[in-house]
C-alpha cells in the first residue's frame, strides 16, 4: 500500500512537471492545427538556455523566464521559416519538417555545448519523510512552480484579449477572423507561447536530473501520449493527461517493471485512438 | 569566359584520366584501409574521441616506418554515437563504401551486436571493448575478438569484491541492455552461494527519476546494490539514492561512475563511499607508457588501452599473413598475440621481426591478448577504487 501511495506521489510529480510542455504542444496544435515534434528540440534548448542563465547567477524564476524567452523566439522563427509554409500541404508535410527542425536543434545545441551532461548546480538534499511517504523538498518546489505556470497559462486564456483570440482562432479560425481577430498574430502569438512552455518545461525537468542535447527526445514521446491522451487541442486536456502519463508510468515501475515505462506511451496512444480518437477531453480549447 | 570554359574542360578531362588510369596500378598506390567505430557522442562520449586518436598514432607511427606489406595504412574513423541504428549507418558506410577489412573499439555491447552481423557476412574482421557474454556467443564465424572481459568474469569478480566488504545481500539495478539479464544471474549466483540473497530490477535508461524503482529496491532491504547503467543514468540514480537515505555499499562500472559524473553531480558526499570496478589496463607494461604518450593521459582508460592494443594487433596479423583482407586477420591473429616467439608490445617493433622471419607474441596495453576460440580473452586483472571526497582512490589490483 505504501509503495502504491509513493508511486502516485512520484506520478504527480512527475506530471506536474510534463504538464508544462504538454500544454504548449497542445495549445500549438489548437492554433496552427499540426502535431509540432520540434518540441524535442526546443525542450533541449530551453533546458540549455535556463542552465546558461542559472550558472549565470540568476534565480530559478529568472532561469526559467530566460529558457521562455528563447524557446519561444527560436519556436517561433522555425514555425514562420520551416513549418508554417508547409502546413498549406497538410499537417503531415509540417509534422514532417518540425521532426527535422528538431534533430537541427538538438545538433546545434551539440555543437555549442558538447554532448557532456550537465547539471544545474542545485543542492541535493536528502528527502523529508511523513510516515513511510518520502518526498523531496525541491521536487515539491518544482512541482509548485510548475503548477504556477499552469495557472498563469489557464489564467492568460480565460482573461487576457489575446488568451480569448487564441481560443475563438482555435475555436473556428474563419469566424474568429471575421471578428476582427487577425489569424497571422494569435499563430504568432501561440508558436511563441507555445515553445516558450516547452522551454520552461525542459528546464524544470532538468532541474532534478541532468541535461544533455538528448534531454527533449527523452520527453518527446511523454509529451505526445499527454497530448494525445487528454485530447489534442485541450489545455485542460493535456494537464490531465500529464497528471494520468506520469502516473501511469510509475504504476508501470511496480506492475511490469521499470523497462517498459516507454511501452505506457505508446500503448496510451493506441487506447486513445482506437476508442476515444478526441481524446479524454475532446479538442475544446479551454 | 572562354579562358574559364577551357580551364573546366580541361578539369574535367584530368579527371576523366584519373578514373580511366588502370586500377591495378592504383592498387599499388591505395592504402591499406582499417576504421575505428568508437562512441564519440552519447553515453561513452567521454572514451571514444581518445580512443580513435590513439588509434590513428598508431597507424601514424606504422607509416613513418614504412606501412605494412610495403603500402601505407589508412585509417577512417567513424562514430557510433553509443546507438545502434547510428552504428548499423556508420558500419554500412565503412564496409561497403571505405572497404575496410577492419572494424575497432566498438563500446557499447547493444552498438556490438547490432554491428557484428554486418562484420561477418562481409568477411570484415571486427575488434570490441564491449563486455555481453552474448557477443561472443554470436554465431561470428572467427571474425570477432574483444579484449574486455565477459560479463561472467567481470560480474563475478565484482559479486566477490562485494562479499569481502561483507555485502551478502546485493540487488542489482541495470538498464535494459545485452548483459542486463546475464548480470543478474551471475550477481545472484555468487550471492546466493555466499548465503546471501539477490534482488533485482531493470530500469529504463531514459528516464528523468528513478524514486519509484529506488523504493522497490530499498524494500529488498540490500547491503550493497550494483549499479549496472552508464553515466547519464547512474548520475540520476544516485542521486535518487542519496535523496533516499540509503546508506548501504553502491558499486558501479568505472565506466559510468568516473570524473565526469563526480564533476556533474557537484556535490561530493552524494557519491561518498561508491566503489568502482575496472578491468585494468597493464599496469606497468611498456605498452602503456606507450598508450599514455600517444593519448596525452596520465592513466588511459582501458578501452583506449584495447583499441591501441587492437590495431596494433589487426597490422601485424595483415603483415604474417602477407595478405589485408578481414579474413587473413581472422586467420593469423592468434599466430601474432599467443603461442611463444619474441614478445612484442607495438606493431612498428612486430613488422620488423615479422619481416625479419621471427615469430611474435603481442601483449599490450590492456593486459596479455590471448585469445579463446570464441574470441574472448583468457586473463585479466581487475581494479577497485572507491570515491572519496570527489576523486577515484585505489583500493586494489587483483
Amino acid at each position: 500500500m505504501t509503495i502504491l501511495l509513493q508511486a502516485l506521489l512520484n506520478g504527480l510529480v512527475s506530471g506536474a512537471l510534463l504538464a508544462v510542455p504538454a500544454i504548449g504542444f497542445t495549445a500549438m496544435f489548437a492554433v496552427l492545427r499540426f502535431p509540432n515534434f520540434s518540441v524535442s528540440g526546443i525542450a533541449t534548448l530551453g533546458a540549455f538556455a535556463g542552465y546558461v542563465a542559472y550558472a549565470a547567477g540568476l534565480q530559478i524564476v529568472g532561469s526559467l523566464a530566460v529558457a521562455f524567452a528563447i524557446a519561444g523566439a527560436v519556436g517561433l522563427f522555425l514555425d514562420r521559416t520551416a513549418h508554417m509554409p508547409l502546413v498549406k500541404q497538410g499537417a503531415l508535410p509540417a509534422a514532417i519538417a518540425s521532426i527535422a527542425s528538431g534533430l537541427v536543434l538538438e545538433n546545434v545545441v551539440r555543437l555549442l555545448f558538447g554532448n557532456e551532461l550537465r547539471g544545474y548546480d542545485r543542492p541535493i538534499a536528502r528527502d523529508l519523510r511523513i510516515g513511510d511517504i518520502r518526498f523531496s523538498p525541491q521536487q515539491l518546489e518544482t512541482m509548485a512552480i510548475a503548477l504556477a505556470i499552469m495557472l498563469a497559462v489557464f489564467a492568460a486564456l480565460a482573461f487576457t484579449r489575446i488568451g480569448k483570440s487564441m481560443r475563438a482562432s482555435a475555436d473556428n479560425p474563419e469566424l474568429a477572423a471575421l471578428k476582427g481577430i487577425r489569424p497571422q498574430r494569435v499563430a504568432m502569438m501561440a508558436s511563441f507561447v507555445g515553445m516558450g512552455l516547452v522551454g520552461m518545461g525542459g528546464m524544470l525537468l532538468g532541474l532534478d536530473s541532468s541535461i544533455d542535447p538528448l534531454t527533449g527526445t527523452r520527453i518527446l514521446l511523454s509529451i505526445f501520449a499527454a497530448a494525445v491522451l487528454g485530447g489534442l487541442g485541450s489545455a485542460p486536456g493535456a494537464v490531465l493527461g500529464a497528471f494520468l502519463i506520469g502516473i501511469a508510468e510509475e504504476a508501470a515501475v511496480l506492475a511490469v517493471g521499470s523497462a517498459y515505462r516507454a511501452a505506457v506511451g505508446f500503448f496510451a496512444i493506441l487506447i486513445v485512438l482506437s476508442l476515444r480518437p478526441r481524446g479524454l477531453l475532446g479538442e475544446r480549447a479551454f | 569566359m572562354n579562358r574559364l570554359a577551357i580551364g573546366r574542360r580541361a578539369a574535367l578531362l584530368s579527371g576523366v584520366a584519373a578514373v580511366a588510369s588502370p586500377s591495378v596500378l592504383r592498387a599499388q598506390a591505395d592504402p591499406i584501409k582499417i576504421a575505428t567505430l568508437t562512441p564519440l557522442t552519447g553515453a561513452g562520449g567521454p572514451y571514444g574521441p581518445v580512443m580513435a586518436k590513439v588509434a590513428a598514432a598508431v597507424v601514424e607511427e606504422v607509416n613513418a616506418a614504412g606501412g605494412v606489406l610495403g603500402r601505407k595504412v589508412q585509417l577512417v574513423s567513424e562514430d557510433d554515437q553509443t546507438n545502434p541504428d547510428a552504428g548499423v549507418r556508420a558500419a554500412r558506410k565503412l564496409i561497403d563504401v571505405d572497404k575496410v577489412s577492419a572494424i575497432m573499439g566498438t563500446w557499447a555491447s547493444a552498438v556490438t551486436a547490432a554491428v557484428a552481423p554486418l562484420c561477418w557476412e562481409s568477411k570484415t574482421f571486427l575488434c570490441t571493448v564491449s563486455g555481453a557474454d552474448s557477443i561472443t556467443l554470436l554465431p561470428h564465424q572467427g571474425y570477432l575478438v574483444r579484449t574486455q572481459p565477459n560479463t561472467l568474469l567481470q560480474v563475478t569478480r565484482a559479486g566477490e569484491f562485494l562479499l569481502s566488504l561483507g555485502a551478502k545481500k546485493t540487488y542489482t539495478l541495470v538498464p535494459q541492455t545485452p548483459f542486463a539479464q546475464r548480470s543478474i544471474e551471475i550477481l545472484a549466483e555468487v550471492s546466493k552461494k555466499a548465503g546471501g540473497g539477490h534482488g533485482s530490477q531493470i530500469y529504463d535508461d531514459k528516464k528523468t527519476t528513478y524514486r519509484t524503482e529506488i523504493d522497490q529496491a530499498l524494500r529488498f532491504g540490500p547491503d550493497a546494490i550494483f549499479c549496472a547503467g552508464y553515466t547519464p543514468d547512474t548520475i540520476v540514480l544516485l542521486k535518487d539514492l542519496y535523496r533516499a537515505g540509503y546508506k548501504g555499499k553502491i558499486l558501479g562500472q568505472a565506466y559510468a561512475v568516473n570524473q565526469k559524473l563526480v564533476d556533474q553531480i557537484g556535490q561530493n558526499e552524494v557519491v561518498e563511499g561508491v566503489y568502482t570496478f575496472a578491468p585494468s589496463v597493464a599496469e606497468g607494461s611498456t605498452a602503456l607508457e606507450r598508450v599514455k604518450k600517444m593519448s596525452g593521459l596520465a592513466s588511459p582508460d582501458p578501452y583506449t588501452s584495447q583499441v591501441y592494443d587492437h590495431t596494433n594487433m589487426v597490422l601485424l596479423a595483415m603483415a604474417v599473413a602477407k595478405a589485408t583482407t578481414g579474413t587473413a586477420i581472422k586467420d593469423n591473429i592468434r599466430k601474432i598475440t599467443q603461442g611463444g616467439g619474441k614478445p612484442v608490445d607495438n606493431a612498428v617493433d612486430g613488422l620488423k621481426a615479422i619481416t625479419a622471419g621471427e615469430k611474435v607474441d603481442y601483449a599490450g596495453a590492456s593486459g596479455p591478448c590471448d585469445f579463446d576460440d570464441k574470441g574472448d580473452i583468457l586473463d585479466c586483472k581487475f581494479r577497485y577504487e572507491q570515491i572519496k571526497a570527489g576523486k577515484a582512490t585505489l583500493v586494489k589490483v587483483a
